[in-house]
């Protein structure tokens, strides 16, 4: 067993309470210990920034809409080469990066486990074969429930038992770990060439609307006592004026009690800047962070993550496919569809986001708002639900942002966005400007309470050694002035040490582990489960293209998998 | 001034790759650092000097103080003065794959034809061709709706298929014949072909100008609205002669105006 100490780091661990203090780190045996013996390896990082290592809340990393992806941008592949050196292979790709290249890059900007944020049921499998090849960071993955046959009908007949057997017994099929919604109902509008909008619009031909499918599947979450709330993708996304939506879609769970756990939670909202817009039309099309963040502030059901605008040419690719249409129709660039039979729609479309470009600008100050005007660092978190609003290996330059108000001024100033950020957008008066206590909550500890893990986003006794060091002196910075300073070293992390394992020394990749997928197990539901299926068959053996036996996640697909068990009804601690 | 002279020595069966020979990178370079390079060829590298002997004369103090030439059998060395910026290469030679591909400026003469793909996604300079060359030459590379944004293309001799493939911006003037679908999804540019066309140009296009002084065989059913002008100016150049104007391709609600000699395309003008 081999012991080592992290000597005399400035560290940030907020959900212990330590805000830059001097201090050491000691782990053995992948575990962070509190204290080890005088035989400990010691690492000398001296005055540098210690954190946990980071967790991605939402990201798009694994699976078909990847892999298509890459088929039909060659011209993203080319971007990113790096050949291979040392331990690694190869890397491809810009926004949608090969699969090696995406372990690597989280790696070398400190990140230890990523959010796979959308997995159709019935690709699963793939999904996981491509968490296989990610090394360097743990990935669970979120099943799409929000569009699915079966639970329009069980929530059109609010039928919450049924339906929280359905959830468990998929979770297990595909090994998911938790319930993911992408503008309910409006997926299978997409199968009829049409969408919802707002919450009380219905699916053609299933009376139900997305405010029963959500607050159904709320519902169903608590009721199993999921680690995750759910996760959703609201209604009319990126359309002006869809801040009214937004507010509607929190409100409407309000009432819902959260299922006691770690999470504080009953509703994630995710990248909500694309889901803060007001106006009607783009011509009037402004800014409506301020109501989306006062709502937020005033309540404490919901958390969101932002999918923040880097302004780069990047991918976009969701399965809200009505939306991609509308974006392939505004934009005229080529446009890939996929409709996921029972379960949802995809669509994927390349977007450049330009700082010349009025609407993608106040898109970007929109995000920052979110961030700047959310008061409660818990509440937020940081992500570009990359690859949509740029690549996820621009958020050391989102966090030089938020750090640095004058590095906002000089933007908005020297016109590297558009001048309608000063009309359109709150951004040019919110001078707040973020420490690296709440980057450290936005990044890692905010995530991880979110989904429920107690083994990781934090350095006390007990914890997995998840651990970034950056090349940071947090007592000598000042990231308000030195800002490339900050996305500089956020994106080159000195280590990043994983389960206690060194995988990136001074930015460099220099080990590779095997991902872990993380899954939740819902026991206690066996008879449930058996009954639902019993409605289930006919309807799968009848509209699936494929057999039943096939469609289950076996277990040799799933990457070292950690499985979180989880009593029907009690909540995880 | 500095002049850089490569004889080619021996040739190979598998593609050298001179796209880090460039006034760029070797404008600081004296016959030693040829010695010490190493070519890509597949997927391995070789002592440049096994294939080329180098003479360098002159200094420079930068890339425009280059002229790089070339002299063998360069039928097998592929991306000839791409991404260059500044100064000159002259290829004494027909020339494989890509040459001028991604070029900012300067200047490349092929003495000789040139392989696919030649000035694909230039931006800059000037790339004159000799000799004729083949498919895609000014387009985009797969996948891209980027071609050609600027520079100039000269093609003394022919072009294959899909020249100027997404064209936008920039000029290519072909003096000989040109084959299928010249200018397709292009948005901005001006094509000139002093020969004929096979069928097909334009299509897609949603801007930019091709002019066609030869015969054309068959024009797309999106071309409309068309219209006989005399002596036109496009891009600032005035073209004489009588040519029917075409806009199109509505397929795409495209603007883009393509013009034909009048009195060689006699067919299309009868019913106007």
């Amino acid at each position: 067993m081999v012991e080592y100490i992290l000597k005399n780091g400035i560290v940030f661990d907020p959900t212990n309470n330590i805000k830059g203090e001097k201090k050491d780190v000691a782990f053995s045996n992948g575990k962070i210990v509190e204290d080890v013996s005088s035989d400990a390896k010691v690492i000398d990082v001296t005055d540098k920034l210690v954190m946990a290592a980071g967790v991605d809340p939402h990201s798009h990393i694994a699976g078909p809409k990847l892999v298509v992806g890459r088929l039909y941008r060659p011209e993203d592949s080319r971007k990113g080469i790096v050949p291979a050196k040392g331990v690694t292979r190869s890397e491809t790709g810009f926004s949608v990066p090969s699969c090696p290249a995406t372990g690597y890059r989280y790696s070398r900007m400190g990140y230890g486990t990523v959010v796979e944020a959308a997995m159709p049921p019935l690709e699963a499998k793939h999904t996981h074969e491509e968490i296989m090849t990610i090394p360097n960071i743990d990935v669970p993955a979120l099943p799409l429930f929000g569009n699915n046959w079966f639970v329009l009908e069980y929530a059109r007949d609010g039928k919450v038992d049924e339906l929280a057997a359905f959830v468990a017994k998929w979770l297990k099929l595909v090994k998911g770990y938790g319930i993911k919604i992408v503008n309910p109902c409006g997926g299978e509008a997409w199968g009829w060439g049409m969408n919802v909008h707002g919450v009380d619009d219905p699916a053609p031909y299933w009376d139900v609307t997305a405010r029963e499918v959500v607050r159904t599947l709320a519902k169903v979450n608590e009721k199993l006592g999921l680690p995750h709330s759910i996760h959703l993708h609201p209604n009319d996304l990126g359309h002006p004026g869809n801040d009214l939506t937004t507010l509607e879609s929190m409100k409407m769970v309000s009432d819902i009690k959260k299922s006691s756990g770690v999470r504080n939670q009953n509703l994630h909202m995710t990248h909500i800047q694309y889901h803060s817009y007001s106006g009607t039309n783009w011509r009037d099309f402004k800014s409506g962070a301020e109501g989306v963040a006062k709502y937020i502030n005033s309540n404490d059901h919901v958390t969101c993550d932002v999918g923040q605008i880097t302004l780069d040419e990047t991918t976009t690719m969701t399965a809200d496919g009505p939306m991609e249409f509308d974006l392939h129709q505004l934009n005229g660039l080529k446009w890939a569809n996929k409709d996921i039979e029972l379960e949802t729609a995809s669509g994927i479309v390349p977007f450049i986001y330009s700082g010349r470009n009025s609407v993608h600008s106040v898109q970007w100050a929109i995000g920052l708002e979110l961030f700047l005007g959310i008061k409660n660092p818990w509440q937020v978190m940081l992500t570009t639900d990359s690859p949509n609003a740029g690549p996820f290996i621009r958020y050391p330059r989102v966090i030089s942002w938020l750090m640095s108000n004058k590095r906002r001024m000089e933007m908005i100033e020297n016109r590297e966005v558009h001048k309608a950020v000063e009309k359109k957008s709150s951004l040019a008066t919110l001078d707040r400007e973020y420490g690296f206590d709440e980057i450290a909550t936005i990044s890692r500890a905010g995530p991880a309470k979110a989904y429920g893990f107690t083994d990781r986003g934090h350095l006390g006794v007990g914890a997995n050694a998840d651990i970034a060091v950056y090349d940071l002196e947090p007592n000598n910075i000042d990231p308000s002035v030195e800002h490339e300073q900050i996305e500089k070293a956020f994106g080159n992390a000195l280590y990043t040490i994983k389960n206690g394992q060194t995988l990136v020394k001074d930015g460099e990749v220099v080990a590779i582990k095997q991902s872990q997928n993380i899954w939740t197990n819902v026991q206690g539901l066996e008879a449930e489960e058996a009954a639902v299926m019993k409605e289930v068959m006919p309807v799968f053996n009848k509209y699936y293209t494929i057999k039943f036996e096939n469609y289950k996640v076996h277990d040799h697909f799933v990457s070292n998998p950690i499985e979180v068990k989880v009593q029907a009804g009690k909540a995880s601690k | 001034m500095k002049k850089i002279t490569l004889n080619q020595k021996k040739t190979s069966t598998i593609g050298l790759e001179f796209d880090e020979l460039i006034p760029d990178n070797v404008y600081t370079w004296e016959k030693a650092d040829f010695e010490k390079y190493q070519v890509p060829i597949g997927n391995s590298k070789f002592p440049f000097t096994d294939y080329f002997d180098v003479e360098v004369e002159g200094s420079a103090e930068a890339p425009n103080e280059v002229i790089i030439t070339i002299n063998g059998d360069l039928r097998r060395v592929k991306y000839i003065g791409t991404k260059m910026t500044a100064g000159e290469i002259i290829a004494n030679s027909s020339v494989d794959l890509h040459c001028g591909s991604e070029m900012a400026g300067g200047s490349i003469t092929v003495n000789g034809d040139a392989e696919s793909y030649a000035g694909r996604e230039m931006t800059g300079g000037t790339l004159t061709i000799k000799g004729s060359t083949r498919e895609f030459c000014g387009s985009s590379y797969i996948g891209d709706w980027r071609g050609m944004t600027g520079g100039q293309i000269i093609i003394d001799g022919s072009a294959g298929k899909q020249l100027g493939e997404c064209l936008t911006g920039g000029e290519i003037h072909v003096k000989g014949n040109c084959d299928i679908l010249a200018g397709i999804h292009m948005t901005k540019g001006l094509i000139q072909i002093d020969g004929d066309v096979t069928r097909w140009p334009g299509g897609q296009m949603q801007g930019g100008n091709i002019l066609i002084k030869g015969k054309l065989s068959r024009l797309l059913e999106g071309f409309v609205d068309a219209e006989v002008v005399t002596n036109p100016e496009i891009a600032g150049k005035t073209f004489t002669g009588r040519y029917i104007k075409y806009t199109g391709d509505i397929a795409r609600n495209g603007k883009g105006n393509l013009y034909l000699d009048a009195d060689k395309n006699r067919n299309f003008l009868g019913n106007y």
